[in-house]
Order: structure tokens, then C-alpha cells, then sequence
């Protein structure tokens, strides 16, 4: 649909979906999702045009709407005409219209069959079907069971999340009925990452079960990798005060004069109010765990997956690889079932 | 690898599981399974696995759950045991502690004297590495979304599948989220040799349940199933129901055992089957209630699983860009 050689797509972690790994993954034959949730628009802007750089593939770029900034960030991906917008955590009807008008396509992250349908009411192309074992933010139902349930459901394509590290579990993925499979965990482990190496190394070993899925560290359902700091986190709950130094650094990384982004928070209600306030301290937590590699303070988004990954490959080496142990697993059903 | 047409077995249910549901089950090319906890005593016990021979000719495997309950006790887990060895049945679907633990490792040794294929059904890497250490001939790897009560470290199938079959030697089957040809495809993909399922075989025209449960289960959707029981240490997934909001309304205010036990009797079980009320009972069903639609027979369903799995994955060969 998009052009790209093999339908593998890197999900957008904000500071791992950083232009260079984008390049990497479309220069490998799949499809880079940028991550802009920690960008103000002239950093989008200048992310875009680093990838376009770096490669002549396509590429696309997510838009988190219930980040602040959201909604700028995405008007500067559709005045760029970036091929794939990926839009999360909110309506993205308005970013169909637009890129629609460029010819661009536009993905819709999704936990169930309800918001699907909507998303391709306004004229969605494709649904990225988030199961439970994902990274951050899935729901209840596992990959399992969502993707048939979409795939019968929806005339768009499915692509899966949550689950898929290899070629078993893509192989799994399309006998499903998915399209394609976007993958965070394993990616993030490869050797273009940004991800720092204490936690690469972190993720070889630990296993399937060494991940908390809770409320309590971004406000919404999040899985994490289980670590004493990502205990302490979700035991805690919400830290007003650290969310209010840490609203501060991120109107510094926005942009945005401090008062504006406190005041526009406090209108916004007190269930908003707290929803942004855990995201305020996620979001740190998350960038000194990527960016630092902190054992201390960093807690780190990852899948249940993070038990299959065994290596440290160049993505060109993944993506490889998977195709042929696609095919592998698919010979196999073919021969269990002869 | 079963010896059987069709990799597929079903799984252990309560009150559903006798003679008649198994030997559909096994006639139409699966492995039918006999719940042993449906009996109580050696000659009703050792008179269903003769009345199932009647009804087939097909290997089919009995369900022993090694876990303490107010009815069935030790003394029945070993009497169970010592009747399968005695009429050599084809294989044991055992869950809750490791046999070895349970029973001893005598246990083990009579069983496999008499040619009869153990499996454990595990939610964990480590039980299963202890199953294959001490004798066992495969493995069930049952995800966070079966039925029943996953014993897992809620890690699901797509993960927990591909984890268990690269670290043990023995065969996997999966278990959890699988009611139809595209399960049974994934899960082979992702290196299982067969599945399981119990929801699936509910909504089957020879399942000898109310027929108001088997509607319910084309109405419910996958989201309709709840985790229970994480606060008295037996977590069960059931379908959401009047009476499992309760129990979760108990447990939120850290009402103990006592006031959870009348809730989550057997024999209420037993009655709700019978009288087709969802709300009566915590029903033990997993999240692929999602993806029944219709009630067809045992054969009907296993022969189109089988097809729909081998189209999915032809069709599908060709997205992988190699």
C-alpha cells in the first residue's frame, strides 16, 4: 500500500523513532515511524527533513493527540506531505481530510473494534492493532484474539502490534489476517537504535513475564519493563510536585512559555489536569532511561516480547532474517495441517 | 504428531466434559477430552472411560487438575491416576502442581509403564522446564487470555508459545485465544504442534449445555471476560456476569475466602450449565468468545478449521516480500 519491501514498521517511541533509526528501518526495506510526541513543530519540521536526507523511501510520523503540541506537530507533517501519518489517543479525522488531498495515507492506533470502525467511518486507510502484550498502551484483549476480530470487521487493513519479534510471530500475525506487523521492542533492540546500551543489554535478559501493566505510572493502562525503578513508580502513583518541575522541562522542550502550558492545563479540567501531569513525569522517566540508559530513575516501555529477543542485529540483518523464518513457519503449518 | 487426523484437542471443562461431548470430539478427527473431576468415585470414574470407548475408537485424553478443592481431594487425584494406567487410556492433561509434587514421582513411573502421554498445562516457562525434567511428553502453554484459571505469569499465547517451544525439547500445544482456522495457523507458526480450546467446543451442536449458553457465547464479544480471584491467589477468567461483578466487588473491599466461596461453588456451576443463567455462576470462558459465531457440529468445525488454516496461510505466503 505504501511501497516498502517488506511490511514491517517501526512503531513511533518517542526519543527511539528518531529520524536516524527512521532511515535505517526505511533504508532496510520496511517503514519508520518518526516519533514526534517530545518535538515542538520547528524540531518536526527539521526531523522531517533529516530523514528526507538520509533516505529517498517512504517514511511517516506519528501524532499523539493527547500530548500537548500534538496538534501543531501534525499540521507541520501535513504541511511536509509526510507520506504516513500515524495518529493515536484521539480524533484524527481532520489529518485524514489533509493528507488525503497529497495522496499521503494515514494509520489510526487502535485497542478495539469500536474505535476501528470509526476510524474508518472518516476515511482511515489502515488500523494499527494494539493487543494487550504491547509496549505502553494496550488494553485488556490480546493480539491473539484482536487481530481476527478486526480483520472480520473492517474492509481497511490490520497491522499488528504487540507480540511480534520474529518470524513466528509474523507468520502468526498474517494467518490472523494482519497486513503487516509494526514492532517496538525488537526494534529498539537493534544496533542502529538510539535506545542507550544499558538497556538493550537490559532487555536480552530479561524475560516474557518481566513486564508490570498497570495505571499507575502514565495514568492510562501502560506496560513497562519490571525494574525496582518502575516498581517504585507505580507504587508511588502520582507525584504532583515532580510533575510540576517536570511540566516545566517540558515547556522548555515544547517551547511554549511555562504559564501558557500551565494554565491551558488547568482549564482543561482536573481529570485532564492529572491525566498530564503522569505524563509529564512518564515522560521524563522514559527519556533518562532511553537517552541515559538510568537504572534509578528511567523506567522503559516494553513488550512481552522482550523475552523472544535473544541478539543485537543491524535492522537490514532483522529484517532478513524474519522474512525467512517467515516463510519457514508458514511451510510448517502447511505440513501439520497436509 | 497425536496420531489423530486434526492437531486439535479440547480442553478440560467441568461438568461439560463426559462421554458423549468427548467421543464427538474425538470421532471428528480431534482429541476429545474426559474431565475426571466430574466423578467421584473409582467405578463412575472407570465407567466413563468405558462408555467412551463405546462411543469411540479414537484415541481421546482424560483432564486431571492437581489442586486441592472441597470435593475432590489428593485420594482422587492418585485413584484417578491409578485407573488411567490400569485402562492404559492414550494420554493425561494434567494443570495445577506438577504431578511429581501432587502425586509423587511413583506417579510418573506407573503412568509411563503403562504408555500413557503426560502433558502439563503451564502458564510459566519454569513449569514447563520442570514437566519436561521429570519425564513429561509435552507441554499445553496457556496464555492470559484462556478460559478458566491461567495459571500464568499473565504472559499470552502469541508470547508465551513461541518462549516455551525454543527453551523445552518436548512438544507444545497452545492454549488460550484460539477458536478457528486463523488461531490454529498462528499458533502452529508460532511453533506449537497443536492447539486447545474449550470455549470453542461450548457453541457445538453436541455439547450438552442449555442452548441459552451457547447463544450467549455468539453474542459476547472478545472484551466480555474478566480476571477474578487475583486477592485469594486463584486467578480465574470467567464471562462477565452479575455474579463475577460481585465477587470483584468483594475483593475490592478485601472480603476474604468465606465470602467468596458461596459465589464460586462448583455445584453452581453445575446448575447454571443446566439452566442456561450466565448470571448465576461464574462461567470459565476465555477471550475467543469473541470469534464464535455459529453452533456447528464437532466435524463441521474441526474440518473447516483445518481448511481455513491452510487457505490463511497460502494466502498470506506471499506478503513477506521473499
Amino acid at each position: 500500500m505504501v511501497g516498502i519491501k517488506y511490511p514491517f514498521i517501526l512503531s513511533g517511541m518517542s526519543w527511539i523513532s528518531v529520524p536516524k533509526m527512521v532511515a535505517a528501518v526505511a533504508n532496510a526495506g520496511g517503514l519508520g515511524i518518526l516519533a514526534t510526541g517530545p518535538m515542538n513543530a520547528a524540531q518536526t519540521r527539521e526531523a522531517i527533513r533529516e530523514i528526507r536526507s538520509m533516505t529517498d523511501k517512504p517514511f511517516g510520523a506519528n501524532a499523539s493527540l493527547m500530548f500537548p503540541g500534538a496538534a501543531e506537530n501534525a499540521k507541520v507533517l501535513l504541511e511536509e506531505k509526510v507520506p504516513v501519518i500515524n495518529f493515536a489517543l484521539g480524533k484524527g479525522d481532520w489529518i485524514v481530510k489533509e493528507a488525503h488531498k497529497y495522496g499521503g495515507k494515514v494509520f489510526a492506533t487502535v485497542v478495539n473494534v469500536k474505535h476501528a470502525k470509526r476510524a474508518q467511518d472518516f476515511g482511515t486507510d489502515a488500523v494499527i492493532a494494539t493487543g494487550q502484550e504491547a509496549a505502553a498502551h494496550g488494553e485488556e484483549v490480546t493480539s491473539l484474539v484482536l487481530i481476527p476480530h478486526l480483520a472480520e470487521n473492517l474492509k481497511i487493513p490490520v497491522i499488528a502490534a504487540g507480540g511480534f519479534a520474529d518470524g513466528r510471530g509474523i507468520a502468526a500475525a498474517l494467518a490472523l489476517g494482519a497486513e503487516g506487523i509494526a514492532m517496538g521492542t525488537r526494534l529498539m533492540t537493534t544496533k542502529e537504535s538510539p535506545l542507550h546500551d544499558n538497556f538493550k543489554k537490559l532487555t536480552l535478559e530479561k524475560d516474557v513475564y518481566d513486564t508490570l501493566f498497570s495505571k499507575r505510572f502514565d495514568g492510562i493502562l501502560c506496560r513497562v519493563m519490571k525494574t525496582d525503578a518502575a516498581q517504585k513508580a507505580i507504587k508511588k502513583g502520582l507525584n504532583w510536585p515532580a510533575a510540576f518541575f517536570n511540566s516545566q522541562d517540558i515547556a522548555k522542550q515544547l517551547n511554549l512559555p511555562y504559564i501558557k502550558l500551565f494554565l491551558g492545563v488547568l482549564a482543561s479540567g482536573y481529570s485532564n489536569s492529572k491525566q498530564l501531569a503522569y505524563l509529564a513525569n512518564a515522560f521524563k522517566a522514559i527519556r533518562v532511561a532511553t537517552e541515559n540508559g538510568d537504572f534509578k530513575e528511567g523506567v522503559l516501555p516494553v513488550g512481552q516480547v522482550q523475552g523472544l529477543i535473544h541478539d543485537i542485529p543491524t535492522v537490514a540483518e532483522l529484517f532478513e532474517r524474519i522474512a525467512k523464518e517467515t516463510k519457514a513457519a508458514q511451510a510448517k503449518v502447511n505440513a501439520a495441517l497436509d | 504428531m497425536f496420531g489423530v487426523k486434526y492437531p486439535v484437542i479440547c480442553g478440560a471443562m467441568m461438568w461439560l466434559c463426559k462421554p458423549a461431548m468427548c467421543a464427538a470430539v474425538s470421532n471428528a478427527g480431534g482429541i476429545g477430552n474426559l474431565t475426571a473431576a466430574n466423578y467421584e468415585t473409582e467405578d463412575d470414574f472407570r465407567a466413563a472411560i468405558q462408555e467412551t470407548r463405546r462411543l469411540t475408537d479414537k484415541p481421546f485424553f482424560v483432564a486431571i487438575t492437581l489442586l486441592p478443592s472441597v470435593r475432590i481431594t489428593s485420594e482422587h487425584h492418585k485413584m484417578y491416576v491409578k485407573v488411567c494406567a490400569e485402562e492404559r487410556v492414550a494420554g493425561i492433561e494434567f494443570s495445577g502442581t506438577p504431578l511429581d509434587k501432587a502425586a509423587g514421582m511413583e506417579a510418573v513411573e506407573l503412568l509411563k509403564k503403562a504408555g500413557v502421554k503426560m502433558f502439563h498445562k503451564v502458564g510459566a516457562l519454569r513449569h514447563a522446564q520442570h514437566a519436561e525434567k521429570i519425564g513429561f511428553d509435552g507441554i499445553y502453554a496457556a496464555g492470559i487470555e484462556e478460559g478458566g484459571h491461567p495459571l500464568s505469569d499473565d504472559v499470552t499465547t502469541m508470547v508465551l508459545t513461541p518462549r516455551i517451544a525454543e527453551s523445552v525439547k518436548i512438544p507444545v500445544v497452545s492454549v488460550g485465544g484460539i477458536a478457528d482456522g486463523r488461531g490454529l495457523a498462528a499458533a502452529l507458526s508460532l511453533g506449537a504442534e497443536g492447539v486447545m480450546m474449550a470455549s470453542r467446543f461450548i457453541a457445538t451442536k453436541e455439547c450438552e449445555v442449555h442452548d441459552n449458553i451457547k447463544q450467549e457465547l455468539i453474542r459476547r464479544q472478545e472484551f466480555d471476560t474478566v480476571i477474578y480471584g487475583k486477592s485469594i491467589g486463584l486467578q480465574g477468567r470467567g464471562l462477565k456476569s452479575k455474579v463475577l461483578e460481585e465477587v470483584l466487588a468483594i475483593e475490592a473491599r478485601n472480603g476474604g475466602f468465606e465470602e467468596l466461596i458461596p459465589l464460586l461453588s462448583g455445584q453452581k456451576v453445575k446448575q447454571a450449565w443446566e439452566t442456561g443463567d450466565v448470571h448465576y455462576a461464574p462461567l470459565m470462558v476465555g477471550q475467543s468468545i469473541g470469534l464464535i459465531r455459529d453452533i456447528p457440529t464437532c466435524q463441521e468445525l474441526l474440518d473447516r478449521m483445518a481448511k481455513e488454516a491452510i487457505e490463511q496461510t497460502q494466502r498470506t505466503a506471499k506478503l513477506c516480500g521473499v
